[in-house]
């Protein structure tokens, strides 16, 4: 499959400050100024509520910054349709979730394969490809289970073969291992590495763990909505 | 959020029901008003149609057609003319044997020109030859004077005859008013029977005697201080040969008729089918807008429950929206919940008006029974009326798929 390139990825003094349903206006994201060449890991650390989630959904445009401007391969993301950033999305970005948010009337299976539904792969093809995903995330047998009656866990690594199904070339993975113990958090992070590499995709891994951090080339730490230390291996 | 019709079906919720239920209701509504109305109407007018006469002269206004026997017989003289027969119909005071006074429809008419106005169905009811007395009704009514013998004789509607205990042979006294002292005294002679009519007993406690007699004892007599002189209402005219198929050759012989009584409405059964094809248009037009008004409040029911499931179903559509799934996809399983509902509820509504319309025709009162027997259930109609819910269900989906693309995809994933 033909799928797109990862993309060179620039924020240029985003800001995101949430108002809905609070009293006072919380600033996220505070003039952020970022650049993410194509095909980087990039590890990203910081203390709870600094913004981490808020900068991927910005980066995997799930939502539109405050002001500031956003822009994939020097294109602004604002200038395009909702469709476009649907279709760019589905296609271009895979995203595991903190909250995993697998669709619970659907069997793990079914969660692996609708993206690739959605995006027309073949019926054999994607039985196949998500059939292996859940192989290789460890789930073999487990393909007809519903999310409740699985253990976070278990559904981490189902949100992680959804994010891979469609062959993005941009993964962004909020605390993926968040839920695994040591051998599993290794058996995950050592598949993301390998498509990372497989594909030359870009991958940006939120985590609190250290060691899990270490794995990256590039390591940023957010404070408060801005990013306070931005480290590249040499 | 399963994908499938059957796992849709096994999954409706009390709100759903409620929604059925409410679509159903509103499409019962129409298909009881349509089909009644449209068998009420299908009965009038078949009975127009299946009339033995195809031709009415009548009076315009209250003053009667005067000089009825001597226009029946010129009217009788036409060519394609087969017979001309003057009607009187008044609501006189009978008073049977037994005691007590009842209002009955006195029809008069002149025997030998009244039957071959019967239609075929009508003409089982009656006696043949009428068995009052005077055929020509000439012995009373001699020469425009009224001093011969009458005959006295009266035919009885069976179900009067029934209800009051009248037999062929007895007497029966009829008056113009409720005032037992002005009666005249009449011979039974017969009885016939009256088809099922929607106008309840009043229209049927009927009875038929001779022209002359009527129109003595409701003073439109010839010769009497008449306000009409040998008074009418309507003269019915039979017509055979072409005119009696032909719509062009029964207006020529209604315009040959309009001639010989330039001052009385002549109109053809053939055009006042069409008035009343009109008018049960205008009525079913009625039932309509009335029937959208119920279906008006189900759908926006069904709109409601469409929106508050998209609300119920705010995390799922925001995670498919945040994996990139297509916005028509989402529409599309809000529209198929949609069409799924309405059509339940719309085949449910079917078969329900149809429940009701058979109960109404077996427990309701007799003239609504009646009216609920003749009722036509039009397969065009009903499945117009189903596709009808089924355009506004798509309305209906449509308020809730805009609701749901309008869900902010971070918001609905917190
Ligand atoms: N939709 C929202 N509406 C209002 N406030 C929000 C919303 N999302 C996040 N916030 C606030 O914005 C700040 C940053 O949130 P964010 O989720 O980006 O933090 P985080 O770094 O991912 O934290 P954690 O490590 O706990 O996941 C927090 O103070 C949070 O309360
Ligand atoms: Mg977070």
């Amino acid at each position: 499959m033909n799928r797109p390139a990862a993309p060179a990825i620039e924020l240029a003094r985003v800001s995101r400050t949430y108002r809905a349903g609070r009293p006072e206006a919380v600033p996220a994201l505070r003039e952020v100024d970022w650049t993410i060449p194509a095909g980087e890991f990039v590890s990203v650390e910081g203390p709870s509520g600094c913004g981490k989630t808020t900068l991927l959904n910005l980066i995997g445009l799930l939502d539109a910054p405050t002001s500031g401007e956003i822009r994939w391969d020097g294109v602004p993301v604002g200038s395009r349709t909702d469709r476009e950033r649907a279709r760019l999305r589905l296609e271009g970005v895979g995203f595991v979730f903190q909250r995993f948010y697998l669709l619970p009337t659907l069997t793990a299976r079914e969660n692996v394969e609708l993206p690739m539904r959605a995006a027309r792969v073949p019926r054999g093809e994607r039985t196949r490809r998500a059939a292996d995903l859940l192989a290789e995330v460890g789930l073999r047998g487990k393909e007809a289970t519903f999310p409740h009656q699985l253990s976070g866990g278990e559904e981490q690594r189902v949100a992680v073969a959804r994010a891979l199904a469609n062959r993005p070339g941009l993964l962004l993975a909020d605390e993926p291992t968040g839920e695994l113990d040591t051998t599993n958090a290794g058996a995950i992070l050592a598949l993301l590495e390998r498509v990372r590499a497989d594909r030359d995709a870009t991958l940006v891994l939120v985590t609190h763990n250290p060691e899990v951090a270490r794995r990256a080339r590039r390591h940023v730490t957010m404070q408060d909505g801005r990013i306070s230390s931005d480290v590249r291996e040499a | 959020m399963r994908f499938g019709f059957g796992s849709r079906l096994r999954h409706l919720r009390l709100q759903q029901v409620l929604a059925i239920a409410a679509v159903a209701t509103a499409v019962a509504l129409p298909v009881v008003l349509i089909s009644v109305g449209s068998g009420v109407s299908a009965h009038e007018l078949s009975s127009l149609e299946n009339a033995g006469y195809q031709i009415v002269v009548s009076a315009a206004g209250v003053h009667g057609i005067a000089d009825a026997h001597n226009l029946s017989e010129r009217i009788l003289g036409l060519a394609s003319v087969t017979a001309a027969s003057p009607v009187l119909s008044v609501t006189i005071d009978a008073f049977p044997a037994g005691g007590g006074s009842t209002p009955v429809l006195a029809e008069g008419v002149v025997p030998d020109e009244f039957t071959p106005t019967l239609g075929p169905a009508e003409k089982g009811l009656f006696p043949d030859p009428l068995p009052l007395g005077d055929p020509s009704d000439a012995t009373h009514f001699a020469n425009g004077t009224y001093t011969g013998p009458a005959t006295d004789d009266v035919l009885v509607s069976s179900p009067l005859a029934d209800a009051k205990g009248i037999v062929n042979g007895s007497k029966l006294w009829l008056g113009p008013t409720a005032n037992e002292s002005g009666a005249v005294e009449y011979n039974v002679t017969g009885t016939f029977g009256v088809p099922p009519t929607a106008l309840g007993p009043t229209g049927v406690f009927a009875i038929v005697l001779p022209l002359s007699n009527l129109q003595v004892m409701s003073g439109v007599a010839a010769g009497a201080n008449a306000s009409v002189n040998d008074g009418a209402d309507t003269i019915e005219v039979a017509v055979s040969g072409p005119a009696a198929t032909n719509q062009t050759a029964l207006e020529h012989v209604r315009r040959e008729v309009q001639q010989l009584v330039p001052y009385y409405e002549v109109s053809s059964l053939d055009s006042e089918a069409q008035q009343l094809q009109a008018a049960s248009g205008v009525l079913i037009g009625f039932y309509l807008a009335l029937s959208s008004v119920a279906l008006t409040v189900g759908l926006l029911f069904l709109a409601l429950v469409l929106v508050r499931r998209v609300e119920s179903d705010r995390r799922s559509i925001g995670i498919r929206r945040a994996l990139g799934l297509p916005r028509r996809w989402i529409a599309r399983e809000i529209v198929a919940d949609g069409l799924l509902l309405a059509s339940l509820g719309g085949v449910l509504g079917v078969v329900g008006g149809y429940l009701i319309v058979r109960a109404l025709a077996t427990w309701a009162s007799a003239d609504v029974q009646l009216a609920a027997q003749w009722a036509i259930f039009d397969p065009g109609t009903l499945v117009a009326i189903v596709l009808g819910v089924l355009a506004l269900a798509l309305l209906a989906s449509g308020v809730a798929t805009r609701a749901a693309l309008r869900i902010e995809i971070t918001e609905a994933l917190r």
